[in-house]
Order: structure tokens, then sequence, then C-alpha cells
């Protein structure tokens, strides 16, 4: 990796909002749970929801600061939990995406050949499909959806495009110098590929790692919109947006809350993959 | 996916660009400060644009000043669903949404009044039993002409005839007509349908418009059962000429001839000219499917549909508060049951004590509150507008937590129960909404169900099938007003059938099978009221199901449609409204005018108005 990277990086102010909002985003989702001050699925019949079904507003009881959820659930405590189930789907896909991309992206570029081809067309497969569509139908055949099911299902349609990348970069490194001094001196190729193309490639990874939390966020605040996501009664963002949305005029709150969280977390997650992006790679 | 071509431009090596470097890089600081700022304050100017351009919430209708009283032909009444209509053969749909679009293009040879009374339709009169309740003979109006469809002759007159061939093609096999098992008290009913027989023996034809119908004993029911749509007269003639099709061209008696059916989106229907009954009304009637309640509603507002049944509560409490929508609004308790049904033939529910925990755990105010009070709290299995039901029926369920813990105790599971149970409701948020509430009324006794959604219609398929769902969520809309439409198909174990039963909580009880079978004979009102009234009690006491809730429908209709009243059995029964046409055109034109707020001068509020 390039050690000026970080020089560059500190000088990126984008870049170093985008680790802000990405920092507290995390923060949130890691602590999150345990700061929230109720159970998060607790129904506050009698206390939240007013004679006519709607739910009270912030601080209309002293100790619910955002209020309540359209079934008189505390909406700070399932903005917190959500956040941190939206936040681990995400996480948890990327990582899986992430390695199976580097995975066959290095092995297709490094070896070339029939593994290359299988895997190219591969890709050129799962890109022509279109996503939220695929990802319905599997949800919907799937006889017993629970979190690993939609974690699956983001980091199986989504490593396409980083190992497309990786391949390319490798196809670079495998014919520089250093690669055939290394073959000369009688490198094995797993050596090869640890110590010289995996350093090398790291850039790119970094980068779009990052970016496919955001997009990843999004996806699955999009499924969880159309009731594909987590199980009720537990709350992500997405299901949060979909439960406010019955609302929108009197409890607009409802749908804002969860879709600010969303857009500055994506935002955060974008920015700081920018920023990423312009340390390691310079040129234009 | 987003395609992966600009990264792959970025990040190959392209050396030579070093000449520029140090100029990008001042270039490429100030984009990076306007690169924040530009998308924070793009979201903030979007969100208070769309804020500042959107109408204002109106507080009544546009118009509600003076028409013209005197009932009119003409105008076109839009109506809608938040379903799709599955099909517009009378013997075959069994559903309420199929049942609004049928009745505007069919009559029966009975119908009901708006206080839920049996009144004449293609009959002359309703009929009186003859020997001993077991013999009715129906006399047909004259002069009653289907509608010149493709195949059906001009001014062809409806005779016994039709209505024995509707008769035979209910009871056929091959028609797959769910309501085939009403009409098995018609002698010879049950061996035409198994093909013992080429005709039914108790349905006689005795002159061109005399049908007689014979039963094979007493019963209170026969009456209202042909007053359901299954029994509606059809045109044989569209049978033969569009064949499967047929169900795409209905040919009726009704005051509305088909039009046409885009499946999914809308039905049309126009006026027919030739009704036999003096009648009044639009020359176009338009029933848009699948529109969701919001939407619904907010192409109410705009003056696009005309009249909305179910609302979201944020409408509702629009509606109900504003006092100029006063006249044209009404909440209307339908005759439906709600409740959870747990299936008697899967443990732990074949334990009397637990489905008593779970009748007691549910908080039926609780869930009247967090629904608005759309929805009354019941504990009973019949509706208070049917005979037999008791507001002080002595074993009705209750939310009581002490009792529920009691009761698992004694069911042996003090400590809440070990396993996870599956929950089945179908599709949408407001069954999502239900789902919820019972999850954590049953936590509170320490019973935990996971929530499965399905489509309405594998949720009917697999509810229907002994031994497959455990706990669900389930209702029944009356089909005739009298206990027997809801205790039979609902608690009697000949509905309790190895697919498509009826009885979903798969109930079974010799006893109770005795009572029904007795009360649906018995001639005396009291005495028959009376064991209805025992069954209601016998079924609480042994939570048959937990019964939870009577649904509450919230109508809205805009001030220009005229004589329109909820239906006691009918839902949205809209085929007696006339439009004020004068009165309608006002509010159109200051629609139209949108001088009201800035969204008017949008291109798209200016098509939405002159539409």
């Amino acid at each position: 990796m390039d050690p000026r990277a970080w020089t560059r990086f500190r000088k990126n102010k984008g870049a170093f909002l985008g680790l802000a909002l990405v920092a507290l985003a995390t923060l949130s989702a890691v602590a999150g749970p345990s700061l929230a001050p109720h159970d998060p699925n607790e129904q506050f019949r009698d206390t939240l929801i007013d004679g006519r079904g709607l739910p009270k507003g912030p601080l209309a009881v002293p100790d619910h600061l955002l209020g309540a959820d359209t079934l008189g659930r505390d909406e700070l405590s399932r903005l917190l939990h959500g956040g941190a189930v939206t936040m681990l789907v995400a996480f948890l896909a990327t990582a899986l995406a992430v390695s199976l991309g580097t995975l066959i992206g290095v092995t297709s570029g490094f070896f070339r050949g029939a593994l290359d081809a299988t895997f190219m067309r591969l890709v050129d497969l799962l890109l022509s499909l279109p996503f939220l569509l695929l990802a319905i139908a599997i949800k919907r055949v799937v006889a017993d959806p629970g979190l690993e099911v939609l974690v699956l299902i983001l980091a199986l349609l989504s490593w396409t495009t980083l190992a497309r990348v990786v391949r390319a970069k490798t196809l670079q490194v495998r014919e520089l110098e250093y690669v055939l001094a290394a073959r000369a001196l009688g490198m094995s190729n797993a050596r090869i590929l640890l110590r010289h193309v995996l350093p090398n490639v790291a850039g790119p990874i970094i980068v779009l790692g990052t970016t496919l939390v955001a997009q990843l966020i999004l996806f699955e605040s999009a499924l969880s919109f159309l009731g594909l996501g987590v199980e009720p009664p537990n709350a992500s963002w997405g299901s949060m947006l979909r439960e406010g949305s019955e609302l929108i005029d009197s409890a607009p709150r409802l749908l804002l809350y969860p879709a600010a969280f969303i857009v500055m977390t994506v935002f955060g997650f974008n920015l700081l993959g920018e920023g990423l992006r312009d340390a390691f790679d310079p040129k234009e | 996916m987003p395609s992966t071509r600009r990264n792959e431009a970025d990040l190959s090596a392209r050396p030579g660009a070093h000449e520029a470097h140090a100029a990008r890089v001042a270039q490429r600081r100030r984009r990076d400060a306007v690169g924040c700022v530009v998308p924070v304050l793009g979201f903030a100017s979007l969100l208070s644009l769309v804020m500042a351009l959107s109408p204002d919430r109106p507080d009544g209708p546009r118009y509600e000043g003076a028409g013209d009283p005197t009932p009119r032909n003409g105008g076109t009444f839009v109506f809608h669903h938040e379903s799709n209509v599955r099909s517009l053969d009378p013997q075959v749909a069994y559903d309420e949404l199929s049942t609004m679009a049928i009745r505007l293009v069919f009559d029966g040879l009975l119908d009901y009044d708006h206080e839920g009374q049996l009144v004449p339709s293609l009959a002359m009169a309703v009929p009186e039993p003859r020997e001993e309740g077991k013999v009715f003979r129906f006399r047909l109006r004259r002069g009653v002409r289907f509608h010149a469809l493709p195949g059906v002759p001009e001014g062809r007159e409806l005779t016994a005839e039709d209505v024995r061939f509707t008769m035979e093609r209910l009871l056929r096999k091959e028609t797959g007509s769910p309501g085939a098992g009403f009409y098995e008290a018609i002698e010879g009913a049950v061996a035409f349908r198994e093909g013992e027989a080429a005709a039914i023996a108790g349905l006689r034809v005795l002159d061109r418009y005399t049908v007689e119908f014979r039963l094979t004993e007493p019963d209170q029911s026969f009456l209202y059962v042909m007053a359901m749509p299954f029994a509606y007269p059809v045109a044989r003639e569209t049978f033969a000429h569009f064949g499967s099709e047929a169900d795409q061209h209905p040919a009726g008696t009704g005051p509305f001839v088909f039009e046409g059916w885009e499946r999914g989106v809308r039905l049309t229907f126009r006026r027919n000219e030739r009704y036999w009954r003096d009648h009044v009304g639009p020359d176009r009637m338009v029933y848009l499917e699948n529109i969701q309640r919001h939407l619904a509603g907010l192409r109410f507002m705009n003056g696009q549909i005309d009249a909305v049944h179910r609302q979201t509560l944020d409408h509702w409490a629009l509606f109900s508060e504003a006092e100029r929508w006063a006249n044209t609004r009404l909440t209307f308790p339908r005759a439906s049951i709600w409740g959870v049904l747990m299936n008697h033939e899967m443990p732990p529910f074949d334990d009397v004590h637990f489905r008593r925990a779970v009748s007691f755990a549910i908080d039926r105010e609780g869930w009247a509150q967090a629904r608005g009070h759309l929805i009354q709290p019941t504990g009973q299995p019949l509706p208070p507008a049917i005979t037999g039901y008791d507001p002080e029926l002595p074993s009705r369920q209750f939310y009581d937590l002490d009792r529920a813990k009691e009761e698992m105790a004694l069911a042996g599971y003090p400590d809440g129960y070990p396993r996870e149970i599956e929950y089945w409701s179908s599709d949408g948020d407001i069954a999502r909404v239900y789902a919820e509430l019972l999850q954590q009324d049953l936590a509170r006794i320490g019973v935990r169900i996971r929530i499965r959604q399905v489509s309405f219609a594998v949720f009917l398929e697999q509810t229907g099938k002994p031994k497959t769902v455990e706990l669900l969520m389930g209702g029944w809309n009356i089909d005739y007003p009298d206990p027997s439409s809801f205790l039979e198909p609902l608690f009697h174990s000949k509905n309790h059938r190895p697919a498509n039963s009826s009885n979903r909580a798969h109930y079974q009880s010799a006893e109770l099978d005795d009572l029904l079978d007795r009360a649906r004979q018995e001639t005396n009102r009291e005495r028959r009221a009376a064991m209805y009234r025992e069954a209601s009690e016998f079924l609480a006491k042994d939570v048959a199901w937990a019964f939870a809730y009577l649904p509450l429908t919230q109508e809205v209709w805009q001030p220009y449609v005229m004589n329109y009243r909820p239906h006691p059995i009918w839902a949205e029964d809209y085929r007696d409204v006339w439009l004020d046409l004068p009165k309608r055109r006002v509010a159109r034109s200051l629609l139209g005018a949108g001088t009201t707020t800035p969204a008017a001068f949008l291109p798209l509020a200016r098509l939405r108005g002159t539409r």
C-alpha cells in the first residue's frame, strides 16, 4: 500500500466528514442497544397512543424523547436497535462479499485460463440480473427467512463488482517486474499472491468495500421497506420507514427519523469511500 | 448494481498525468468542500420545496353548497378496493370484492333491504314455506331481460329454466363452486353433485315463470341461502359462447351492464337502459382494483375517487375530526367476527387450559386503543346484530393476565411454553399490526410466536388443511343474517375437510354439531335463539377461538354522491347511488382552478384537475 495515502487522506476535508459520520453510525450501532432507554418492542398502548390510534409525538410523555411509533413503541429505542440491525447486516454482508470478491478476483486474474473465463461469465450473469427482484424471489422461496438469509442474499449478489476490479488490478500486477523477479527466484504462487499481489490490490478493495457498505445499507432498507427484511417485531431502519409511511400525514417524523439516519450513514460511507479512493489513487 | 466502469477507469494506471497534478490538487480541495455541502443543501432544499408545494390537507369537501336534489342519470362513479377481484362468476366468487362487482351486474331472486330484511327481487314475492317448511315456490317477475352481450340474444327474457340452469351449474362438480354446500338441503342435490342423477330431484320448473324447491328436511336458512350471490341467475348463452372465459363476460339482469375488465387495474360498467325496475344511477361505474388505503384517501381528497371505505388511521383522524365531512362520513359495524384461531388438533392447543390462557392474555381493549377504536372488543362468536348474541353471555371471553397465567400453570407450563409457535396471517401492514399486538400479549404469558405473513391465496389454502397451521388470525363475514351463517362454517365438524375447510380452527365437537343441526330445523323463533345462545356459550367456554374484535368500516363519500347508505349485509353496495352533477361540476371546477395552493401550478396538478 502507498505510504503517502494517509498524508493525502488527512488533507481531504470531505473524507474526514465521512469518517466522522461513519464513526458516529458505527458507535451508535455498537453502543446504541445498551443506550436505548426502553425495550424497543414494548408497546405502550395506553400511554403512547391517543384516542384516534395515532402515536404521541416527541416528549409528549417525558421519558420518550422521540415519541412513539405506530404501535406505541419508543421511537428512539427502535432507532438505536434498528440501526444496530441495519449496520450489522450491512457489515457482515460486506465482509462476506469482499472476501468472496477478492478470492475470485485474485485467482481469476492471477491464473487466467478457463477458471478466469468461467468466473467472469458468472459475474456477467449476476450483473445482468435485476438485484432487487432476485433478492425478493430468493426471500420468498426460502422457507424460513432469518437475518442470516438476508446477509447471504446481499453478499452473494454484491461481490461481482469487486471481483471485476480486483481481477483487473491483478492482471496488471502479475506482469510487473517484481512479480517476474519473485517467480524467477522460485517463489511459490501462494507466496507471490500473498506477498506481492494482495498488498497491491488492497487499495481498490478498501475503497470498494467502503462504498459497498453504503450500498448494502440502502438495499437492506429497500428490502425491509418491501417487508422482506428483519422479522417483526424487530426493527431496522428500512422496516421503520415502511411502518411510518402509513402515517405520513399526521406523523411524518416517523419517516424522517429513519430516513435521516439512513441518508447520513450512507452519505458518510460514500464520502469516506471517495476520500479513500483519492488517497490511494491520486491520479485523475 | 451500478456499473463498474468508472472505478476501473480510475484505478487503472495511466502514467503521464503528473504535470497538471498540482493545479488539480487545489481544484480538488475546493471541490471537496463544495462536494459535502451540496448534497446537504440539495437534500434540505428538495425537502423544503416538496413541503412548500404539497397541497394543504383539506379540512372538508371542496364544495358542499347547493346542488340539484332531483334524482337523475348521468356521470361516472368511481370506487375502489385494496385488493383484486378474483372472478365475476357469481357461482364461483366468494369474497366481498367480487361481490361488489357481481351485484352491479346480477340480481338475485331475493335480496335484503337496508334493515337486513329479505325482500323480493327477481321473484314476485318472498315465498311462503309449504308442507311444514320443506317446499318453497318462487314466482318470477315477467319481462326481466338479460343484458345483450355477445352470444345473448337481444331482449332475452329471464325464465324459470334459467334458475334451473343456474342451480345445476352451481351444484356441478366441474364448476367448483365453494358455495355448493349451502344448497345440499335441496332434495337430490347431493346425488346430482356426485353425478348419480341427471337432474336435481327437488327442483321442478312448474311453468315459464314458476320454479319449486323441495328440501330433504325443513331448513330455516334456505331462503337466506337463495339470496346469496351463488344463486344469482346467469344467462346460459354466455357459457356456450365464451367457454372457460365466461367469468370475464358476465351477463346478468342487474342495473349495470359489464363493459370491460383490465385485470388487476379496473372494471367498467355502463347503466342498463332496460333495467326492469325504476332505477336512477350514473351512466358509468368504474371499479379500481389494488388501490392501497393511503393512496385511495389521497385520491379521494383530490376528487378522483367518489367513495372510500377503509382508511389509514391518519386519514380517518382527518375525516372524523373535520366538521365539514360530518354529513358524508360514517362508521358502520360490519357483521363480521375476528379472532385468534388455535388448531384444536395440534398440541399445545388441544388443551383447553392452554387455549384459555391465550384467550385471557389478549388485551382486547388495548388492541382497540392501538387501532384508534375502529374495532370493538368482543369475546363471543356472534356479532351483536345476530340472533343469539348476548352482551351478558356468562362465559364471554375477556382480558385477565392473572387468570391467563393460572391457566398456563394448569396446562403444565407455569414458566412459559418452551417452543416458538408459528403464527400465520395474510399479507399486508394491517395484518402485521395485529400480529405484533398478539405477539406482545402472548409474550406476557411466556408464549413466543414467530410471525409468518403469506399471500391471501396461500393463507386460505394452507389454513384450510388439517394439522398444518397451528395458530392464525381469522375472520368471517356475514353471508346471510342468521347465526347459522357464522356458527356452521366456522365450528361444525362437517366443515372440517381434508382441504378447503372453512372450519380453520379444525374444531370438532359432537355435542355442538348436534345442537347446530337441531337449531337449523327449529321453527320456533325463541327456542331457536336460545339454542344459538347456548351454542355461543359452549364455544366461548371451550375457547373454540379466542374471539377478539368486531370491525367497524369507516366510510366517506363525496357530497355529490347521493342515496348512499352502508348495507348491513353487502359490503360497499353502490348499485343505488346517483350523482348530483351540478354540485360535482362546481367541486371539479374548484379543483381545476387550483388557486388555493402553489401545487396547482405544477403540470401534474393541471392534468389531475381536468380528468
